[in-house]
């Protein structure tokens, strides 16, 4: 168990050091920084350029740069963002907050729906209800989500003369306003995420019922609530867990363009604001922290999987 | 691979679903071929005196905030958006494909080079890739395709390479390998055969992925530049109006929903003929 985390920590390490060597680069190699942001199209005067490069150590070599920035970040400091002067630790701890919180209500909201949805189509199969929730499940995984978001919106409007507050407002704050604020943003999220465990978990539903231990269940003449839920669902639970990993991941990609819609101050709009203006400092650090994250969350999953299932341990 | 394609027929006319995601697919393939056929009005045109109107007769979607005709737009956009996703995908899977191939036939450092690579992308949630790419390097078709290509090479890769491997390892690569045939002969004119069907099956699998993301950094606005009507960017210029004319980002949207369907549907039919899970 010890040598398995080992391993996997240390290919997860190499794997985020590469990643944020790659991110670093490619802002680098790209012509227009911050310093050409600032000056414009004009850039007659060299010295104010020179100046500038300096100041934001930008006139040093790439690698000596990335050294530096790695020094800092692995003793805790991320630096500054070059645009609003605050601590990019400060800004990430923030902006994660929102994120987090609108990831775990999908995700609690996705499970709660798309579980037994999964369930029944599974338990079901070949009838009239297993086709009308596979049908869901289908357009609920290709409706672009942002789509889904903006037709809630409208929705909401016409149908319920509702819409929700535009200004983002913390859940300590104002928590009525934070709850109305996040309404359409997890809804959107969760009918997509909904749609995948419904899939998921049929597939897996359908395959568990024809195995044998269930035929021997039938046969001894158990209730069929016995059958499903002792029986068929534990078996189950084991590759559900590695799937809700996946989720988690996928969700804290789709956070990006619903942020955006939305207005909501997460880690998909600092990112995106961040390399706007191309604030080196914030698009590294929430880069590196979004990276850890997902590598993280598969971790615990891989690490929960072997505790579920012996077999997995060597 | 041509028997499995030619044998989606005969399949079809079982499946409803799937007969419907051919007819689909075959009207978005009209679109793309030749859209002034379907579209009368042009695309382009601009005229403020029309601008918002709701779908009618003269205008089947509605116009625009500068009174260009939606229908015409999206019908022109079929070409833009599945051609950059199809364009992308095409790459990815030619370069990712070709090195996966390698990887698993060879093996050694070269395959444990790329490998790492191909960790590295995989450690960004694709979107977040996607959008790092394209943030970087701007807006505009090629960029977006690049973004896109690096997105999805490491499925690609793992998918060849997982296919050379067990190929490299069948009784007939043995005996070329014996009779002192050359290593890039056996792996062009053996291995590359055998892995080739599963590389398409998972361009097909991948294409409504990428056209997700595609039209999500269309709609973020890094996807390529105004007025192109990409459908993400139609539906992101809708987003302003959203409240007054719904009709402007709601077509777009059912654009992209018919289109993914009927790929989706059609991934799934080839990969049960191929008998995958």
């Amino acid at each position: 168990m010890i040598a398995l985390i080992a391993r996997r920590l240390g290919s997860a390490a190499v794997a985020a050091l590469l990643s944020a060597l790659a991110v670093f680069l490619l802002m680098r190699a790209v012509p227009g920084d911050i310093v050409a942001q600032m000056l414009g199209q004009s850039g007659s005067d060299r010295s104010a350029e020179a100046a500038l490069r300096g100041f934001f150590g930008l006139d040093r070599p790439v690698h000596v740069q990335f050294l530096d920035w790695l020094g800092r970040t692995l003793a805790g400091d991320l630096g500054a963002s070059w645009y609003q002067g605050r601590r990019v630790t400060a800004m990430v701890a923030e902006a994660f907050g929102v994120t987090l919180e609108l990831g775990l209500v999908t995700l609690l909201l996705a499970t709660l729906l798309g579980v037994p949805l999964g369930m029944l189509a599974g338990i079901r199969e070949g009838t009239r209800l297993d086709a009308a929730i596979q049908g869901f499940a289908m357009l609920g995984l290709s409706a672009p989500v942002f789509w889904v978001g903006l037709m809630l919106l409208v929705g909401s409007a016409a149908f319920l003369d509702w819409s929700p507050p535009f200004v983002y407002r913390d859940f300590s704050d104002d928590p009525a306003d934070n709850i109305a604020i996040l309404i359409l943003p997890v809804l959107s999220l969760a009918l997509l995420q909904a749609a995948a465990y419904a899939q998921f978990v049929r597939g897996l539903m359908v395959a568990e019922l024809r195995r044998e231990h269930i035929r021997t269940a039938v046969a001894k003449g158990l209730s069929p609530r016995a059958i499903y839920f002792k029986h068929a669902l534990r078996n189950v639970l084991i590759p559900l867990t590695t799937f809700m990993g996946l989720i988690l991941v996928q969700i804290l990609g789709g956070v990006v363009v619903i942020e955006s819609l939305f207005s909501l101050p997460g880690l998909g709009r600092l990112i995106l604001s961040g390399l706007q203006g191309r604030d080196y400092p914030v698009v590294q650090g929430a880069l590196l922290f979004v990276v850890l994250l997902a590598i993280g969350v598969n971790l615990l999953v891989d690490l929960l999987y072997a505790v579920i299932d012996p077999r997995l341990r060597r | 691979m041509s028997a499995t394609l030619a044998g989606l027929l005969p399949a079809a006319r079982r499946s409803p679903a799937l007969m419907l995601s051919l007819l689909l697919l075959a009207g978005f393939a009209v679109l793309i071929l030749a859209p002034g056929w379907v579209a009368l009005q042009p695309p382009y045109a601009v005229d403020p005196a029309r601008a918002l109107q709701p779908p009618s007769a003269a205008h089947l979607f509605g116009t625009d905030d500068v009174g260009r005709d939606v229908f015409a737009r999206l019908v022109h956009g079929a070409r833009i958006t599945l051609g950059l996703v199809a364009g992308a995908l095409l790459l990815s899977a030619a370069i990712g494909g070709a090195l996966g191939m390698i990887a698993g036939y060879a093996g050694g450092w070269f395959d444990l080079a790329a490998g790492r690579f191909a960790d590295m992308i995989l450690t960004f949630p694709p979107i977040i890739a996607g959008v790092v790419i394209t943030g970087v390097l701007g807006q505009g078709a090629a960029n977006l395709v690049l973004a896109l290509a690096i997105v999805y090479l490491p499925t690609f890769f793992r998918i060849a390479r997982s296919g050379a491997i067990a190929e490299a390892s069948r009784t007939y690569v043995e005996a070329a390998r014996a009779l002192g045939f050359p290593g890039w002969s056996i792996l062009l004119r053996q291995v590359a055969p055998n892995v080739l069907p599963l590389v398409v099956l998972q361009f097909v699998i991948l294409f409504p992925l990428a056209l997700q993301i595609e039209a999500a950094l269309g709609f973020l606005g890094l996807g390529v530049a105004p007025p192109t009507p990409d459908w993400g960017a139609v539906l992101e210029q809708g987003k302003n109006f959203i409240l007054v004319a719904w009709w402007l980002s709601f077509w777009p949207g059912l654009f992209l929903l018919a289109s993914a369907v009927a790929v989706t549907v059609l991934g799934r039919a080839l990969r049960a003929r191929l008998g995958g899970d």
